[in-house]
């Protein structure tokens, strides 16, 4: 059996066929995991000096000179990384003194961070699959993001005390602004808010668990859902993006409506995070220093905004990215002052962070070219070897190679 | 103005498109599933657009141009686009004090292409990135 790295449910029953280095059969992969295999073969990266493509030596040579010369250096990226290649990630940014963030300091880092610290109550997706009877998809839509989410844990399968399934054991309410694919599968239990509308939510369904009439059009469809949410023996919270954004940062409503369920009956929450292991880099950094994200090394231990990506663009002098494309994602005006800043990227494939970069080195596809080790986003931890051979060096040695000739 | 109307824009990630994504970023098919505006049906008319023409979409912060997408359902007012460097694009990089950089939503001015230009090329968007 293989392993996906597709996403971050990190499937382990994959099988898979190779016809001439390229995939054949394959057997359990998701739309989304299949173009991740097939991308094997699609847009690899190649060592490459100011566009100049040259040895693999000479590219962590010149990536080592980049890093080495910078006085506030930035070290972004990670969440696509082995947690081998996380674990010297952070030692690489505790030796020489500089910034270390990733994309969940614009995602769900808050959610995350507030989890590990013990604030959310959280669960295991096989807990979800054998105990829970209310999936809540909140600005989630893991049909679309983690397209095996609900057939193989949070809505169709069987479980140990959840044998009837979706048909009778299971109910799937989805809250958004538009009407995802997940939401077509909750039918009934979609509820529609405004951009932003989250906070209004809360507060209607705190009201109605309260025993008050909320204040919300729909009222009958509301204090039904808090009948069916007091009702419920266990339920599990996924949040996505949509959460993220729309409470700007500002958790404690969120928390106080999960303790309120929780005086009630039992909830957790689980974050779908984005890339494969998200939540090992959140976790690895967390034991180090208490913070998932946007942490600086210069003096100590310091976290704040001001060591998020999008802040400390104006004051660091060389950044290397791992395993992410933060040109592609970010807004135009901050894309074009990382591409001016001197960069390294580290990434398997050619993206528009490699485009814009300094230096690229390659690295192999973990999970297919590379074994490793990462962290499913509900924080349990898999184990997966190379699949095939490969000419490109896993990401942890490169990395520490790079940290050497620093 | 006739032709014209501001939305406030919702990104959105998309299954088809994160498969592009993995099979290339400078690929037709990527183009295809990330270029791409939702509107409601009583927006869509009101603009004068028919599903799948050009339309041009303005913030503060810059402009691109991209297919206009019939929606099903009605959602006045709101458009629904794929998180993308297409809506990258669109979007303002100022950071909050918390320094949470708000990707997922912003208002926008969609309005018909008069010299009916064609969709913006991830190749247009990579120099505009790189340019000095």
């Amino acid at each position: 059996m293989a392993f996906c790295t597709g996403c971050s449910l990190l499937c382990d029953d994959i099988e898979v066929d190779f016809e001439g280095g390229k995939i054949g059969r394959t057997m359990n992969l998701c739309r989304k995991g299949r173009g991740h295999y097939d991308s094997l073969c699609v847009d690899r990266l190649a060592p490459t000096v100011d566009g100049s493509e040259v040895g693999i030596d000479d590219a962590v040579s010149k990536a080592a000179e980049v890093l080495a010369g910078a006085e506030n250096l930035l070290l972004f990226g990670w969440g696509n990384s082995t947690l081998a290649a996380q674990k010297v990630g952070v030692e690489m940014a505790k030796k020489l003194g500089c910034v270390i963030d990733d994309p969940s300091s614009y995602s769900q880092g808050l959610i995350t961070e507030t989890i590990l610290k013990g604030e959310l109550p959280t669960c295991t997706f096989d807990d979800v699959r054998n105990f829970a009877d209310v999936s809540i998809y909140w600005g989630d839509d893991p049909s679309s993001s983690h397209p095996r989410h609900l057939s193989r844990f949070s809505y169709f399968p069987r479980g140990e005390k959840r044998q009837r399934g979706y048909e009778e054991d299971r109910e799937a309410i989805v809250i958004d602004v538009r009407k995802s694919p997940t939401a077509e599968i909750a039918a009934d239990g979609f509820f529609k808010i405004p951009p932003g509308g989250d906070g209004d939510f809360m507060g209607a369904l705190m009201a109605t668990l309260g025993g008050k009439i909320p204040k919300v059009e729909d009222k009958k469809k509301m204090l039904n859902l808090g009948t069916k949410l007091r009702k419920s023996k266990f339920g599990v919270i996924f949040t996505g993006l949509g959460l993220a954004h729309s409470v700007k940062g500002e958790l404690d409503e969120f928390v106080s409506l999960v303790g309120k369920l929780n005086e009630l009956t039992r909830f957790s929450v689980i974050p779908s995070l984005g890339d494969y292991n998200t939540r090992g880099f959140n976790q690895t950094l967390f034991d180090e220093t208490g913070h998932v994200d946007r942490v600086s090394f210069k003096d100590g231990v310091n976290h704040g905004p001001e060591f998020g990506i999008a802040k400390y663009l104006d004051a660091c002098d060389a950044v290397m990215v791992v395993g992410s494309d933060p040109a592609a994602v970010l807004p135009a005006s901050l894309a074009r002052k990382l591409a001016k800043i001197p960069m390294v990227a580290v990434n398997s494939h050619r993206t528009f962070t490699t485009d814009a970069a300094k230096v690229t080195v390659p690295i192999a596809v973990a999970g297919l070219e590379a074994g490793g080790s990462a962290l499913r986003t509900d924080g349990v931890k898999v184990e997966f070897d190379a699949v095939v051979k490969s000419d490109y060096l896993p990401d942890v040695e490169v990395i520490e190679r790079i940290m050497e000739a620093v | 103005m006739a032709g014209a109307k501001e939305v406030t824009v919702v990104t959105y990630r998309g299954i088809f498109q994160e498969v592009e994504e993995a099979l290339g970023m400078y690929s037709d098919g990527y183009r295809d599933q990330s270029a791409i505006v939702s509107l409601d049906g009583g927006d869509i008319k009101e603009l004068g657009v028919e599903d799948g023409q050009p339309v041009i979409l303005e913030t503060g912060s810059g402009k691109v141009v991209v297919a206009a997408k019939l929606s099903e359902d009605p959602h006045p007012g709101l458009a629904f686009m794929p998180s993308s460097p297409w809506s990258a694009q669109l979007v303002s990089g100022e950071v909050e004090e918390s320094g949470f950089l708000d990707l997922k939503s912003f208002m926008a001015k969609v309005s018909l292409s008069p010299a009916k230009e064609a969709v913006t090329s991830i190749e247009e968007i990579a120099e505009r990135i790189k340019a000095p």
